[in-house]
């Protein structure tokens, strides 16, 4: 990978050679190790390191930018020109504003040599248990496991310097066999934390517990959401938090600042002092993170922002730079006995927004879902398609299990949710 | 320096079955105006090589940008060292590939005016003008205009002998406009996704009136009523609603790879399997389905694929049946084929080429019928403009799917505009309800330039068309 020391040096020969009023620098490299397969076996083994150079520049309020993916002197030169006369033919930005000044920055520390030195053999050495295992189970094992190191580095006229190298390790895999298809994902910053058994012994739990499944009527049914199916929902919740668009009344979230929006169990922040999840230093072109609350108790504190519109109004230029939704100790065993029946999701698939104001979008149930009734666990069921406004839905949380590690960037718990809205079923 | 011979000749020696080497530049220029605030005026460009090595049934794939002998060679054993690697987990008894020959050929998109030779300044104030015609209008609150230019150099050798160059060019203007009212927010869009065509197809398109006609109608929409409870009705489609529809339900699930549960953990299977080659009612009598990746201005028209493979013209559905899939070297053969029909492609130079959708169109009605006709022979339905919501399993049988505008329809006349209207249907119900498609005089053609697929997740692009078609007795009602 490229070293901190070539990446200042770059930075240099663009502070001396920029002519520009103004300027961003960035450097985000990759370091990648990708091993796939499927039907149990390899299909697909990719290894490289990536780079993406970035330049842009301002002459008074015009924009220009340019970027590649080489550092040397040629490429760095062609980057100037290029975003240069980019931005001297380009139109004011009447929304134009100045590059970040010089921040101290959050110390967090997203690298993990565990993870970086993981060689190719010891992960191909892991799949083969994986897939053993499904073959012992008659069945065929299909996914991927993704080592990467990353490097993100930021550098302005104005004099912010950013630079961070963080680590993951994923592995995601399905087991299918005739009518039972299910799936478990996980990812950590440092392999240290990650244990292939756990994983296989999940996987077997839930391919277990899964028969051919039975058809059910459609409508509104209590559901208990597995970790997966949370954090699924959550991207799309995301995708649509804007704090501009919620002002420019394009979406539910108009007017809601400070308000009882979603259900009271229902709390979702994002962290710098978690050990375990990853966390950016800097965000939106140099602004430092810090621990902010989105939602507390279902009161809706803030949304994501651009530095633009942050300044114009007084906000914090921030995002969800990771993902942490308060749980509580519910088992699902006391959940299945709160309601008289429900289904069991353990994921979510094809999340898309059916009307954007109102916040409604529609989905699917994917990786298996169980029907209980009394207390107890009776059948496999085919899965369902669902319409349903997401935020409201939290306002239906009846109880929480707690919050666990999904992904390196989040925490998130079982949720016992009433009266989901399935509209359809599928024959499978 | 010949790099290609230099890492094909590696390859050999090193022992190689297989390999093939793709030096490619890809340069995108995107320039995002909202509201006449310029949010992104970029271009970037990327340069590398990515090299296949195919040993004892096993892929390996390295990718580099370093341009040095040194380097190249450093990449070919690498990517040797992973597929013996991945022959520890073998795909079966080993992949095998299906015949193929070496070329030695070119492919250039056809344009006149090149859009990398367009100046930025004539791109903006075009975009300008367009935005600013959306703003004239009181209830426009958001005025969007996004454009896409994309170019892709290639250099592609194998071991089979094969040298080829290819250039492909697309460009993706895409208008939008949302009108906010009575408490909510609606948009209309325009756009004919990706066309692998010259900056003279940007300047025929009439942009600004385009502008008044989409903010225009997201004003209607704003206002418009919705459906009640969903109901079975009569839907009409226009090919550029449909070019999503068929995307979804036709394209993916006959991709050979996910037939054979290649993309089982993530993108999914099909229900289309083998077995139903050559019987399966897919749709009625009059629906077909042509591949063809020599489409001119269709966007995944290449020359040849990342295997090498000529691009072809095929049927997928034939008279209502299933006829054949979208296959690759590595897949044709587990099916029992001799020859791929040229499916595989990468998006950048390290990405590894997958299984995609080919160019892909509903043929025209063979009967003469126009639009006029189609609406005015239709009692009462809902005739649905453009791209909306859509979600569809991962076996690719249940769906859902909005739109970009609504009309009802009775007794044969379009009679008010609608919105928030989502309709359900499954395979194979769907292409089998299709009564009515209009003939060849209208045929259009629409580009997907985000097809998401794989893991690591790529970002492909192809062509699909149609003429806008009758589907009858579907589940059609408003969204709550
Ligand atoms: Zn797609």
């Amino acid at each position: 990978m490229i070293t901190f020391k070539e990446m200042q040096k770059a930075a240099e020969y663009i502070r001396k050679n920029v002519a520009a009023d103004d300027y961003n620098f960035s450097i985000n490299g990759s370091e990648d190790l990708l091993t796939r397969f499927a039907q149990n076996g390899i299909t697909q083994h990719i290894s490289g390191n990536k780079l993406n150079v970035n330049l842009s520049v301002a002459f008074d309020n015009k924009n220009g930018q340019a970027s590649g993916n080489n550092l040397d002197l040629d490429s760095l030169k062609y980057l100037i020109k290029t975003a240069q006369s980019m931005a001297k033919l380009n139109q004011s930005d009447p929304e134009f504003v100045q590059s970040e000044p010089a921040h101290k920055l959050p110390d967090v520390n997203n690298y993990a040599k565990n993870t970086a030195d993981l060689p190719m053999e010891k992960i191909v050495d892991d799949i083969l248990k994986c897939v053993k295992n499904a073959k012992g189970k008659g069945a065929k094992l299909s996914g991927i496991s993704q080592k990467h190191v990353y490097d993100t580095f930021l550098t302005t006229k104005n004099g912010f310097e950013g630079f961070d190298r963080s680590t993951s390790f994923s592995h995601s895999m399905t087991m299918k066999k005739e009518g039972v298809e299910t799936k478990v994902s996980r990812s950590v910053k440092d392999h240290v934390n990650f244990s292939m058994q756990k994983m296989i012994e999940q996987l077997n739990s839930q391919f277990d517990s899964l028969n051919n499944p039975l058809q059910i009527e459609k409508g509104k049914i209590p559901v208990i959401l597995r970790p997966a199916a949370v954090l699924n929902w959550l991207f799309y919740l995301i995708w649509t938090f804007d704090r501009r668009t919620a002002d420019e009344g394009h979406t539910p979230f108009t007017d809601q600042i400070g308000k009882q929006f979603f259900g009271e169990k229902f709390t979702f922040r994002s962290r710098l002092d978690d050990p375990d999840l990853e966390a950016s230093k800097f965000l939106n072109g140099g602004i430092p993170a810090e621990n902010i609350d989105w939602v507390v108790n279902g009161v809706l504190k803030n949304m994501s922002a651009t530095r633009y519109y942050a300044k114009k109004n007084d906000l914090k230029a921030l995002r969800p730079y990771n993902i942490i939704v308060d749980g509580g100790d519910t088992t699902e065993e006391e959940m299945m006995k709160m309601v008289g029946r429900g289904v069991i999701i353990n994921n979510f698939w094809y999340i898309r927004p059916t009307d954007r104001k109102t916040g409604e979008w529609t989905g699917l149930t994917r990786d298996g879902v169980l029907y209980f009734e009394d207390g107890k666990i009776q059948k496999s069921v085919t899965n369902f398609r669902w319409n349903e406004i997401l935020h409201d839905a939290t306002k239906r949380i009846l109880a929480m299990g707690p919050s666990i590690q999904q992904e390196y960037y989040a925490k998130v718990p079982t949720l016992l949710i009433d009266d989901f809205n399935f509209v359809d079923v599928t024959t499978f | 320096m010949d790099f290609l011979s230099l890492a094909m000749d590696t390859a050999k020696s090193l022992g190689a079955d297989y390999a093939d080497i793709r030096i490619q530049r890809s340069s995108t220029e995107m320039i995002y105006l909202r509201n006449l605030s310029l949010k992104n005026t970029s271009l970037n460009e990327i340069y590398g090589y990515g090299i296949r090595v195919f040993k004892d049934g096993a892929w390996g794939f390295a990718h580099n940008s370093v341009f040095t002998a040194d380097a190249m060679n450093k990449t070919v054993k690498k990517a040797y060292a992973i597929a013996k690697e991945s022959g520890r987990i073998k795909y079966g008894d080993g992949l095998i590939l299906a015949h193929e020959r070496g070329y030695i050929d070119s492919y250039k998109t056809q344009f006149r005016i090149d859009p990398f030779d367009v100046p930025l300044s004539e791109k903006v104030e075009l975009m300008m003008e367009v935005n600013k015609t959306m703003l004239n209008f009181a209830e426009i609150k958001l005025a969007v205009f996004m454009l896409e230019c994309r170019k892709d150099e290639k250099l592609f050798a194998s071991t089979l002998g094969s040298r080829l160059d290819i250039q492909t060019v697309y460009i993706e203007p895409t208008l939008t406009a949302t009108a906010v009212a009575e408490g909510d927010s609606q948009s209309r869009t325009y756009s004919h996704g990706g066309q692998a065509k010259g900056w003279e197809w940007v300047q025929s398109l009439n942009l600004t009136d385009k502008a008044v006609q989409v903010a225009e109608e997201a004003i209607l929409k704003v206002h418009a009523d919705s459906l009640g409870a969903e109901e079975r009705k009569t839907l009409l489609l226009d090919p550029n609603h449909m070019a999503l529809t068929m995307h979804e339900s036709v394209g993916h699930p006959t991709e050979l790879d996910r037939v054979l549960g290649w993309e089982a953990d993530f993108a999914g299977i099909s229900f289309a399997t083998p077995e139903k080659l050559g019987n399966y009612q897919y749709g009625s009598k009059i629906v077909n389905f042509i591949a063809d990746n020599t489409l001119v201005g269709g966007i995944a028209t290449a020359g040849y694929d990342d295997d090498g493979v000529p691009n072809q013209k095929w049927y997928i559905i034939k008279d209502g049946i299933l006829n054949e899939y979208g296959n690759t070297r590595a897949t044709a053969p587990l099916i029992g084929l001799k020859m791929s029909r040229g499916c595989n492609r990468a998006t950048n130079y390290f990405d590894f080429p997958i299984n995609r959708i080919p160019n892909l169109y509903l043929q025209p009605g063979k009967e003469k019928l126009s639009p006029q006709e189609l609406i005015a022979d239709t009692e009462d339905g809902v005739y649905i403009e453009g791209r909306g919501s859509f979600s569809i399993d991962q076996h690719r049988e249940n769906f859902q799917f909005g739109g970009d505008m609504f009309w009802e329809i009775k007794n044969g006349k379009k009679v008010r505009p609608l919105k928030k209207i989502l309709y359900k249907s499954n395979n194979p119900e769907f292409w089998n309800s299709v009564d009515a498609i209009c003939d060849e005089r209208y045929f259009q053609t629409f580009g997907v330039t985000n097809c998401g697929k794989g893991q690591p997740g790529q970002r492909g692009r192809m062509t699909h068309g149609g003429a806008l078609a009758r589907f009858r007795y579907i589940r059609v009602g408003g969204s709550k």
